[in-house]
């Protein structure tokens, strides 16, 4: 049986379709219990562009305030802005309100501790524990605080920590033409502004109207991007940026309207601050060996961490990583700017790149190592799992095996990648290898090893 | 032993001590029962009180009435009759009034209305609840979702009414002393001093969240604290005291007298009774009499009704209009057809300055024209569970008046009454006496010691 995920309250916070499954009471609870946890301070929310987002935020500004926190209210903003500037006004937390890439009927809370982090594993333990035992703090009249708004200060701030990485100037003197696709989500209005006043960029702008709903599927993927790569070609743009509803995930197409495989966009991101700085790199299993060969080549070491931001910023902390990121999702976190995604980050170091260089982006991606690289999903019986994946490892008894999150089989120019999804029945499956006839053997091999023995129909 | 009540769900809305009976929860419940209960497409009205926790519930109640599809329209701190008004004006589908009016600073509580800013007739009131109680309402979609504006001028639009039916040009020379007592009052006065040249002297004026000056009730010991002892001092010619939600109003004389909150629905009664429309009044079994006896002066009627708004609404919803000259409580509270029988302190006040102008005279001048009647008031904590027994007791005992027993037990004699009864909101017990002429003190004291002798 197919579950659809109309709501789910776990360790990850609140996710849900708003109206009979995501409720105002819900929200306001879950602010509540997250006010109880990180004491009577300041807390600063804001949200993306969802039709649902302020009503959610009202509710979990009355949670809040009841919980006798202060709130401050930075309306409209990219997560990354938020997460900043919870981290640099010394608040007790901070909530996003914003389901990022999902569709536009849901709607979840991404939470922050005072440092602008998303919550670690503990913390997102002890708060579900609070929010089910009901166990908040109830504020009297005499502790109730107000609602103060700022919406001008955090992306000053946000815009400002970015410059301190990049040369602006000499992206300026470029006078780059860009094409960006807005997906009118929360960066609709920082994003035009960050590249044509800060970077002096030549704007060629599509869905960057903060009122309007999502245009397209929200998540930036080559298949989504089609106005995007019409809209470069169209106007002869130099490069190309997309960004999801809630400004921390980038894609990016070339002078050619071809939408480049975001693990190559982490990779030229990476290069730019490997340049840069010292430091090692932090990426997840399925992120390409492209990063390894980059780390390498700057005489750095790659930490590799099971799929998840959180896991990624986690083990970012731990060895104090220059850069990281998750390939497969846009995702760059570069910690001098912030521990979080940042596609603002993304996007200067590209630009300033291309000014350094001189090369167009599809030359950039060109001089990057190259690898092929497939990804699949095939559905599992309950149960199954276990079987499932002793079988591969006892296959490839040559490869290098990581359990740390599925399994990962590697050798060398190789690898392939099978994990179980957290939220469906199925096994995500990724396989790579410098040649393209090696990537097909293996994800052959590997998608006719995992149906086998189960019934037939299940591959997608 | 009976635990202090901090939380009370009624027909009347919700009501509580914050963060001790009255949580966030109940707040987003009630308000999306709410919305669930009235008619979409057209924008909710929406305004509160100064209270800190007001802040909060607030925003509960936006997220509740977005949810279910309503448009808000958010008019800040502002009374509830402009509240009220803000409904008729705009058209709306009904309005939440956020404030706990005469409660003390850490009560709250929400007031509903539904179209035309009217009270929520007993029917509605009690599908509400059956609402709440399911806990089944009506979401929408995130097409749906309702959008939030903030309305700035409902106060100059509210005025735009009153400046239509009192004359501010003859009302603007008397010198006025208002105990806002921190509350809504304010904002509405420091307009008419601003836009229309009236020059009230406002104290305790600032809006404030948590401490209120004194005790909010209107009684002639709240108006005896501050506001009366000004009077003489400033040489004014009348004063006020407003509750925190401004529906209510005391008053105090020229010379510095404290009046009972009972004054002023006879006082209201003595001037609009001869304007009509109607010749009915309508009011509570534990108002005084002398109301009765200014009725039948302008061959008025009066209509007793059990204690508690809903009653008075319920009555005033069995008759024309045109029947009525207007409605009110013992509590300060009066409501007039010019008004669509909206609780309002502003246009009582107004209309007592009118009938000071009108006649010519001055407040005391005023009531010397009336008898003296001497209520006495006392309420005792509800211990026993015999009050019923108690009450067919009395009524055998004074089978020489005349019993009423819609709420409590009235016995009414021609110069005298008195009114047991349990409170509906508190667990006490009401005595009430009055006689024309001097204090019916013995049979008072007489009543408390047999409702204090229970077992």
């Amino acid at each position: 049986m197919r579950r659809e995920h109309l709501l789910k309250i776990g360790v990850s916070g609140i996710r849900g379709v708003v109206g009979e499954f995501l409720t105002p009471a819900l929200a306001c609870s879950f602010g509540q219990a997250f006010g109880s946890y990180v004491g009577r301070g300041r807390v600063i929310v804001g949200r993306d562009t969802r039709a649902t987002g302020e009503m959610l935020q009202h509710a979990v500004q009355c949670g809040l305030l009841a919980a006798g926190c202060e709130v401050i209210d930075v309306g409209v903003l990219p997560t990354p802005t938020i997460q900043m500037y919870v981290g640099a006004t010394g608040a007790h937390g901070g909530i996003a309100v914003t389901a990022s890439h999902n569709p536009p009927e849901y709607n979840a809370l991404k939470l922050f501790n005072g440092h602008g982090l998303f919550f670690n594993h503990y913390e997102r333990t002890e708060l579900i524990d609070l929010y089910h035992q009901s166990d908040f703090y109830q504020a009297g009249n005499d502790e109730i605080r107000g609602i103060r708004c700022d919406y001008e200060s955090p992306a000053l701030l946000h815009i400002e920590r970015v410059l301190r990485h990049v040369d602006a100037a000499l992206i300026r003197k470029r006078r780059f033409r860009v094409a960006l696709d807005g997906v009118n989500g929360a960066a609709s209005v920082m994003t035009p502004r960050f590249l044509t006043e800060t970077l002096g960029c030549r704007l060629d702008a599509i869905s960057v109207d903060p009122t309007k709903p999502f245009p397209r599927e929200a998540e930036p993927r080559p298949d989504t991007l089609g106005d995007l790569a019409a809209l470069v070609t169209a106007r002869g743009c130099e490069i190309g940026f997309a960004q999801d509803p809630d400004g921390d995930r980038l894609a990016v197409a070339d002078e050619n309207g071809r939408v480049l495989d975001n693990d190559d966009v982490l990779a030229l991101a990476v290069d730019a601050a490997l340049e840069r700085l010292p430091g090692d790199v932090v990426v997840n299993l399925t992120t390409s060996s492209v990063i390894d060969d980059i780390a390498a080549a700057h005489g750095r070491k790659v930490f590799r961490t099971p799929v998840g931001e959180a896991n990624v910023v986690e083990m970012m902390q731990a060895v104090n990583a220059v850069i990281g990121g998750e390939g497969s999702n846009g995702g760059i976190i570069f910690p001098a700017v912030h521990l979080c995604r940042d596609s603002f980050t993304g996007m200067a170091f590209l630009l300033e790149r291309m000014a350094k260089t001189g090369a167009t982006v599809s030359e950039l991606a060109a001089g990057l190592p190259r690898y092929y690289r497939k990804l699949g999903k095939v559905a599992f019986e309950h149960g199954a799992l276990g079987t499932l994946m002793q079988g591969l490892e006892d296959r490839f008894p040559d490869a290098e095996a990581d359990r740390s999150d599925g399994l990962k089989l590697q050798w060398p120019g190789r690898w392939v990648h099978v994990r179980a999804s957290n939220t469906e029945p199925l096994l995500r499956l990724a396989a790579e290898a410098r040649e393209v006839s090696a990537m097909e053997d293996l994800y052959g091999t590997v998608t006719a090893l995992l149906l086998n023995g189960q019934p037939a129909d299940r591959a997608e | 032993m009976t635990k202090r009540k901090t939380l009370r769900l009624s027909q009347v809305g919700l009501r509580g001590v914050v963060g001790g009976g009255l949580t966030a929860t109940h707040v987003l419940d009630f308000v999306s029962a709410f919305g669930t209960l009235i008619e979409p497409g057209r924008p909710v009205i929406i305004g509160r009180d100064p209270r800190a926790s007001g802040r909060m519930l607030r925003e509960g109640v936006l997220a509740g009435l977005l949810a279910c599809g309503h448009s808000v329209l958010d008019l800040g701190v502002v009374p509830t009759p402009v509240i009220q008004h803000a409904i008729r004006r705009r058209d709306a589908a009904g309005g939440v009034s956020i404030g706990a009016s005469h409660n003390a600073a850490e009560w709250n509580a929400l007031k509903f209305f539904g179209p035309k800013g009217t009270y929520l007739s007993t029917a509605e009131a009690g599908e509400l609840l059956d609402i709440y109680h399911l806990k089944k309402f009506a979401f929408v979609d995130w097409h749906g979702i309702g959008k939030l504006e903030l309305v700035e001028h409902a106060v100059d639009r509210y005025l735009d009414d009153l400046a239509a039916v009192y004359d501010f040009d003859s009302l603007r020379r008397f010198r006025v002393v208002v105990d806002c007592c921190n509350g809504t009052s304010s904002v509405i006065l420091r307009r008419m001093n601003e836009r229309f040249g009236f020059e009230f002297i406002l104290i305790n004026e600032s809006p404030e969240g948590v401490a209120f000056a004194h005790d909010p009730l209107i009684t002639s010991r709240t108006i005896a604290l501050q506001l009366a002892p000004l009077m003489k001092p400033l040489q004014a010619d009348a004063g006020f005291l407003f509750d925190v939600d401004s529906d209510r109003v005391g008053i105090a004389t020229e010379l510095g007298e404290p009046l009972s909150e009972e004054i002023m629905l006879p006082l209201l009664t003595d001037y609009l009774l001869p304007r009509g429309p109607g010749k009915l009044v309508i009011t509570n079994l534990s108002s005084t009499a002398l109301v009765d006896e200014l009725a039948a002066r302008h061959g008025g009627k009066v209509i007793r009704v059990p204690v508690g708004r809903q009653a008075t609404i319920d009555a005033l919803s069995g008759y024309r209009h045109d029947q009525i000259a207007l409605a009110g409580e013992g509590t300060g509270a009066v409501m007039m057809p010019q008004f669509e029988f909206v609780y309002d302190g502003i246009a009582s006040m107004l209309a007592v300055l009118s009938m000071m102008h009108e006649r010519n005279s001055s407040l005391s001048q005023i009531l010397a024209g009336y008898p003296r009647y001497c209520i006495l008031k006392a309420e005792l904590p509800l211990t026993s569970a015999r009050i019923p027994s108690l009450l067919m007791d009395l009524q055998k005992e004074y089978a020489d008046g005349r019993a009423t027993t819609l709420d409590g037990l009235r016995v009414d004699w021609p110069d005298r009454w008195f009114h047991v009864r349990v409170s509906q909101t508190e667990p006490i017990v009401r005595v009430i006496c009055e006689q024309r002429g001097h204090p019916p003190f013995a049979l008072f004291e007489s009543l408390l010691e047999k409702v204090r002798s229970l077992p």
